[in-house]
């Protein structure tokens, strides 16, 4: 997978966005028509001009802890809380602005973001957010140090080889919440120049902490762990773009830096009875570096031909000092090879488009895009021990490259003013390294129509149908124990889709829009015969909206989703002797209404949501085996709000938010940290909840 | 692989080539013909606003809340023939009718508007062609016949779709489907507020199949999980190569925005002999007949053992478990 990474491309389009640009004297917005505008006074333009904005302040009340309630917000305990909102813009004669949002200021999800600068001239931005994850809060587990990078078992404790003997095991356990929360902040620039260039800059540095899940084994007894999170993820955004009548360009770098405070974490064996397999320790995630020079260029050759060209080249990078094989003392491994691995990965994505309307109903485009991955990182036989349990074996590592190319043609014809028509052909090769599959095609014809049947009757029809051919199948010598040569791994096994969709939209006078839609996906792996076989998506959905007279707004929306999966397998190690059925279904609806009560002084709404979800997995191999029971997760959601003005400027607010959820998962349920012999598990329990939550706020308007 | 390299560098530079000579050819050819002033109103939005006033069916004044209505700017509507730069000469729209007959027709914008939608956007991207927008033409959501008004509401203080709490309800109008994703078990916090479609998706147009913003889906993902990047020495394939193999971003009625359910998840895809390869049934649920095997079904299934199936670095983590 050799590929280019040479600049000269890059250099070459760079002199041409030059010249260009040198050529393209024309400004955005064209020039206007010679007017006589001595009477344009503008006296009745009401310009926006000083301080305006909203503040709301006030308190809210969760009645139940639940870790699900509050999964994204923060609302995950019980008891007040400070509502904290602001909206404040300051807009100035001479074009200077200043915008300051602020949101759920008492919550763990606040957000902060100022803007402000002169319109037209430069920009100015500062943002800060909190982004909580609040994961679990019904894990329990025997380990000490958690959220550290070193797990201990307690002194007491008792090893043994299943959980059923860790006799100490109820007397070690304690429960941990499972959360992180990521602080970004974030500082950006820009500039104008004249009005066809602007740079700009963006950085943001984002810290995140807490905990996860992990789990760590040794051979076939395993436990769950709690992982620490503490990482520095740094991006920065810059970019120069130029913006002509005709032609445009934009030349930017890219930079993420990721930083892991740990390196490794490490725990003691809960199964150890003697000997040398007292602990393991498992990588965490490495630093790493991207980088990115990325370049785009478009020019409007004439009112109906555009052609635009994207190019971007990008470097990965990761270089951690390698761990130890293993921390058990009683196994020698030989120096590894490398100390670090020097992982590089060059990638280069590029894109060529071109469209023109040949006449005024008939319109072509093309483009080709071009994404590779290279992997450079350097091959070597390392010395590995599996689970920290001998023998010492070796593996050369498999830097994976990836490369694809994308042909598209279609063409666009306009019936009527209110019908088009269009077809296309899409031509996509994917090249894989180290893969059973070293090249795939996947041919597709794709139509699509548009048409306004009425004035008010909109309808969209498209359907494809794509072929996916391989090379070849390939059962690599390398993987041990050896794969079934009857797999067909679906990323790259051959693949016929057929896609479908309708939608409709219709308007009854100004006051009620509806709206349909309905899609079909079907994969069908029919050559494949062990693994994913077949998979097929539908989804029908509905909405609705209204406006009752003046005073009342109402909307209403369905959907129904539904997800079928089949899969073989092969337990006698070749022919299939089990299949696999998965059906996912998902109803969600909503209906909500605003309404007036006193025009102007006493607003009402309500908003009602539910989701009900249920899987249901099926697997036969031939005998009168013990169903699964479904997956189910049932949300019901009501909200009911007021806003009532007390004074020109100030209002009062009052919501009343009910929320329940159900949630049924086997692999969970019933599951405690003893029930499996050889898992010791978190016990976690699928989440269920009832939770009021009142809040009353007062907004002052200015 | 280096034929194609050279192909893909021969085929950069062909429109390079163009663009400069056709430019050029430009600059040279006589300047466009002053267009003639015509149809425009006598006193420009002072005319607009007599009628457009907050007790009309069309009122416009919230147009001055926004960056649009900055006359400092000479960039804006307001610095050039106001309300008319977008909405076209107005003289004969703002004609007196007798009472009953309808005002003559002036330039609309929006799905309803009886303006094509292509000479709307044209408006839109005589002032707004650059940056995020230099892919629009022959994009997905040009191709569907959308007009810039109607995602975007221009005359509002602040635009719906620019703002992070409304703007999934404005892509919900189409993408109806996506609603309900954000309310399955697992999903990515855009019911909350959190982040918005934005932050994955380029609207305007990009060059992969969902518009996203980074040039492929992972180069996306990594925006916000960059601990996932690697390259690691010990990597996954499908991780490396697609995160949607085994995720769907929007929800999931399964764990982590996984298509599925372990073990089934990875058993598509891994079948050697041995445990991977076995078929696990509801006997190894707890009390069940056979709990030798629940270690494989429980709890986190196969990443009880392999937790790093996103890809490891230590030495011995070629099957992600260290």
């Amino acid at each position: 997978m050799k590929t280019t990474t040479s600049l000269f491309p890059l250099l070459i389009l760079s002199l041409q966005v030059t010249s260009a640009i040198a050529a393209d004297t024309g400004e955005a917005g064209g020039t206007l028509p010679a007017v006589d505008m001595t009477e344009w006074k503008c006296k009745y333009c009401a310009f926006e001009e000083g301080f305006s904005g909203t503040v709301d302040l006030g308190l809210g009340y969760v009645s139940t802890d639940s870790y699900k309630f509050g999964e994204y917000t923060g609302l995950t305990d019980e008891g007040l809380y400070l509502i904290g909102d602001a909206d404040l813009r300051y807009r100035g004669a001479d074009a200077s602005y200043l915008n300051v949002d602020v949101s759920r200021l008492g919550l763990d999800s606040r957000s902060l973001g100022v803007e402000g600068g002169k319109q037209g001239k430069y920009k100015l931005t500062f943002e800060y957010d909190e982004l909580p994850h609040y994961i679990s809060d019904s894990v329990s587990t025997p380990f000490l140090g958690t959220g550290t990078d070193t797990l201990t078992l307690p002194p007491t404790w008792v090893g043994a080889g299943s959980t059923g003997g860790m006799t100490d095991l109820a007397n070690s356990l304690h429960s941990v919440n499972l959360d992180t929360k990521r602080k970004r902040l974030g500082l950006g620039a820009a500039f104008a120049s004249g009005s066809q260039w602007e740079y700009a800059v963006k950085v943001r540095h984002e810290v995140r902490e807490g905990t996860q899940r992990t789990a760590g084994n040794f051979f076939f007894s395993t436990a769950q762990l709690v992982m620490p999170v503490d990482t520095v993820t740094d991006q920065v955004d810059a970019s120069a773009t130029y913006t002509g009548k005709k032609f445009q360009a934009r030349l930017a770098y890219y930079g993420s830096l990721f930083s892991n405070e740990n390196t490794a974490l490490n725990w003691q064996n809960p199964y150890f009875t003697g000997g040398t397999v007292d602990a393991g320790q498992i990588a965490l995630a490495p630093d790493n570096q991207f980088h990115q020079i990325l370049a785009s260029a478009g020019y409007q050759f004439t009112d109906s031909t555009r052609a635009t060209a994207d190019l971007a080249f990008g470097r990965m990078t990761q270089n951690e000092t390698f761990l130890g094989a293993t921390v058990n003392s009683g196994i020698v491994v030989p120096a590894q090879p490398r100390s670090s691995l020097e992982g590089l990965v060059n990638t280069l994505n590029a894109n060529l488009k071109i469209t023109s309307a040949l006449t005024q109903a008939l319109r072509l485009n093309g483009s080709y895009t071009y994404n590779d991955h290279d992997n450079r990182t350097p091959q070597a036989s390392y010395y590995w021990v599996s689970t920290d349990i001998p023998p010492v074996q070796q593996r050369t590592n498999l830097p994976y490259s990836f490369t694809q190319g994308t042909l598209k043609v279609s063409g666009d014809y306009r019936f009527t003013k209110q019908t088009k028509a269009s077809l296309g052909v899409d031509s996509d090769t994917r090249e894989r390294t180290y893969q059973e599959v070293s090249k795939s095609t996947e041919n597709t014809v794709w139509a699509k129509a548009n048409t306004r049947v009425v004035d008010n009757v909109y309808l969209t029809l498209k359907g494809a149908h794509a072929e996916r051919d391989i090379n070849g199948y390939e059962v690599l010598p390398w993987v041990s124990p050896a794969e079934n040569p009857l797999l067909r791994k679906y990323n790259m096994a051959d693949r016929v889709r057929d896609t479908a969709g309708l939608r409709a939209d219709f308007t009854i006078g100004s006051a009620i829009s509806l709206g349909f839609g309905y899609d079909y996906a079907n994969d069908d792996y029919s050559k494949s015969l062990i693994g994913l076989t077949e998979s097929k998506d539908t989804t029908l959905a509905a909405d609705a909206s209204a406006r009752l007279g003046k005073s009342t707004s109402l909307h209403v929306y369905f959907t129904n989703e539904q997800i079928r999966s089949h899969q073989a397998g092969s337990a006698g190690g070749l022919t299939p002797d089990w299949t696999g059925e998965n059906y996912d279904s998902v109803n969600t609806g909503g209906i909500g209404v605003k309404h007036a009560l006193i025009a102007g002084k006493f607003d009402i709404g309500a908003d009602y949501t539910i989701s009900n979800a249920h899987g249901e997995i099926k697997v036969y191999d031939g005998s009168a085996n013990a169903p699964f029971p479904d997956l189910v997760s049932r949300l019901g959601s009501v909200k009911l709000y007021a806003t009532y003005r007390l004074k020109d400027n100030l209002s009062l607010k009052g919501t009343y938010w009910y929320e329940h959820y159900r949630s049924d998962d086997w692999q969970l349920d019933g599951v405690t940290p003893s029930t499996i012999s050889n898992v010791l598990a978190f016990g976690e329990q699928a989440p269920s909840y009832y939770v009021n939550v009142f809040m009353l706020s007062l907004r002052y308007k200015f | 692989m280096n034929n194609q390299s050279s192909l893909l560098a021969a085929l950069l530079m062909l429109p390079g080539f163009v663009f400069s000579i056709v430019a050029f050819a430009e600059e040279t050819s006589p300047a466009s013909a002053s267009l003639k002033a015509s149809g425009y109103t006598e006193k420009g939005a002072d005319t607009c606003l007599k009628c457009h006033d907050e007790e009309s069916e069309f009122p416009v004044f919230s147009i001055f809340k926004t960056k649009h209505a900055q006359k400092a700017d000479k960039r804006t509507p307001f610095a050039g023939l106001q309300c008319e730069t977008c909405h076209g000469p107005g003289a004969e729209h703002a004609k007196k009718v007798p009472e009953g007959q309808k005002q003559a027709p002036i330039i609309k914008f929006g799905a309803n508007s009886k303006v094509s939608v292509d000479k709307q956007n044209k408006l839109c991207l005589d002032c707004h062609q650059g940056n995020a927008r230099n892919g629009w033409q022959a994009s997905t959501h040009q191709g569907g016949d959308l007009a810039c008004a109607s995602c975007h509401k221009i005359h509002a203080p602040r635009d719906p779709v620019l703002a992070k709490t409304t703007q999934p309800d404005v892509c919900y109008n189409c993408h109806k489907k996506e609603r309900s994703d954000f309310f399955k078990p697992s999903t990515h916090p855009v019911r909350a507020g959190l982040i918005t479609c934005s932050e994955c998706h380029s609207p305007h147009g990009s060059n992969t199949d969902a518009l996203l913003v980074k040039p492929t889906i992972n180069q996306t993902c990594y925006t916000c999980h960059a601990e996932k990047r690697g390259p690691f020495l010990w990597e996954h394939a499908p991780v490396a190569e697609d995160c949607t193999i085994c995720h769907n971003p929007h929800g999931s009625v399964h764990t982590s925005l996984l298509k599925k359910n372990p073990p089934l998840l990875c058993q598509q895809c891994h079948a050697p002999s041995g445990h991977p390869s076995v078929a696990y049934t509801g006997d190894s649920l707890p009390g069940g007949s056979d709990p030798a095997n629940s270690a494989f079904l429980l709890a986190r299934g196969c990443a009880n053992c392999h937790s790093q199936v996103h890809g490891s670095n230590h030495p011995s983590g070629s099957r992600w478990m260290r």
